[in-house]
């Protein structure tokens, strides 16, 4: 059951698909480890990370973009969330990735993430994009600049606090490169 | 906003409750940043408002059932939200309200209230329902006891902090006692020459 119009997304390994109600479980056991999602905004209790679910199917209503459900085409689990997060207060439109436990070390978040931007600008028609990580998340840092994205600044976010903003390669160069097993090869 | 949840239009005589759109954010925003959403969690910042606005909109799609946006049937403008609430944590599902602070007064939450329970009652099935008051809301612990609500010093509270008062079973709501009582209060907001004195600001 789509709980969202977003539309399938697909590559070689993974679906990118809207929310639907069977994600609600992993993704509030996600926000409620307060270690893995340190970098991403854990939850205190279980009433505010099934609000974090129920929000982000009101964004993709809002906006109409919000985080894909990462689902393992092998195991047809979901294995994490990517897309596009823009609420009010956000310095701009962001792309995200989250890993769930179990699914990390196999390249996951990045064949998502791109996917996932490829549709940002293909799609949606942005121009640019940011992503916002926590000083000290060395994995996504690590993940940002192998997605092509530089350090732009450091500020202040809303809900995060201190916060770096990383920016990613334009749709030019973004979806132009073919020659590295990227985006363009999943076409 | 395409793939909207199916919300169905709900009016009475002053009113008009729709689905929570994008168009009717700021005010929620407004009334979520001042002092009037003290029992609901506020005052809030402009990124937890827009959050609980867009959990507002999620709620409807996953739950089938949600928040109205209370509208000025003459006028179209917002007053307001009631409805259902039932997220996680929550033990039973909510019949809530809250109505704009420059709105109040007026009888709003009582129609719209009343509108939405015999709306979950008659056709959605529900068989009873609850509302988690804090202690110190005094003016919706007095509108839930004039919904013919009691209090239920034995069921489960969110967390504590709040107090449960009871709705009428759907038979009970739909006894004269009760439907009259509350048809009659609203009958004298809409009327201006019966307009009551000194009665309780919602």
């Amino acid at each position: 059951m789509s709980l969202t119009n977003a539309p399938l997304l697909d590559t070689p390994r993974l679906i990118l698909r809207g929310p639907e109600p069977r994600d609600a479980e992993p993704m509030i056991a996600f926000l409620l480890d307060q270690e893995r999602a340190a970098g991403f905004g854990a939850s205190p209790d279980r009433g505010d990370a099934w609000r974090w679910f129920a929000l982000n199917v009101g964004h993709w209503h809002i906006h109409g973009y919000g985080y894909f459900t990462i689902e393992d085409k092998a195991s047809g689990q979901p294995a994490g969330i990517t897309g596009i997060w823009n609420p009010e207060g956000w310095p701009e439109p962001e792309l995200g990735w989250v890993v769930f436990d179990g699914f990390e070390g196999r390249g996951i978040a990045y064949e998502a993430a791109e996917r996932a931007r490829r549709y940002a600008y293909e799609d949606l028609g942005l121009t640019t994009l940011t992503s916002n990580i926590v000083p000290g998340n060395t994995r996504s840092i690590a993940l940002a600049e192998r997605l092509g994205c530089w350090f732009e600044r450091e500020y202040d976010n809303i809900h995060m606090g201190r916060d770096f903003l990383y920016r990613h390669p334009g749709p030019e160069t973004a979806l132009g490169r073919d020659d590295d097993g990227s985006v363009e090869a999943y076409a | 906003m395409s793939n909207y949840p199916d919300i169905p239009v709900i009016e009475t005589r002053r009113l008009r409750l729709r689905g929570p759109e994008v168009g009717d954010y700021p005010n929620f925003k407004a009334t979520f940043a001042s002092y009037r959403s003290r029992f609901m969690g506020g005052p809030l910042n402009g990124y937890e408002a827009w959050m609980l606005y867009a959990a507002e909109i999620g709620h409807w799609a996953i739950r089938g059932f949600g928040m109205w946006m209370v509208h000025d049937k003459a006028t179209d403008e917002t007053l307001g939200m009631a409805g259902g609430w039932f997220p996680a944590k929550w033990p039973e599902r909510e019949i809530a309200w809250i109505i704009w602070p420059d709105k109040a007064g007026r009888g709003y939450a009582l129609e719209a209230t009343h509108a939405v329970r015999r709306h979950f009652y008659e056709r959605q099935g529900w068989d009873g329902a609850v509302s988690y008051i804090d202690p110190k809301n005094l003016d919706s612990i007095r509108l839930a006891e004039r919904l013919g609500c009691t209090k239920d010093h034995d069921a489960a509270t969110i967390d504590g902090s709040d107090a449960v008062y009871r709705h009428p079973t759907p038979d009970a709501a739909a006894s004269g006692q009760i439907r009259d009582g509350i048809e009659l209060e609203i009958s004298h907001y809409c009327d201006p020459l019966f307009k009551p004195r000194g009665m309780p600001v919602d």
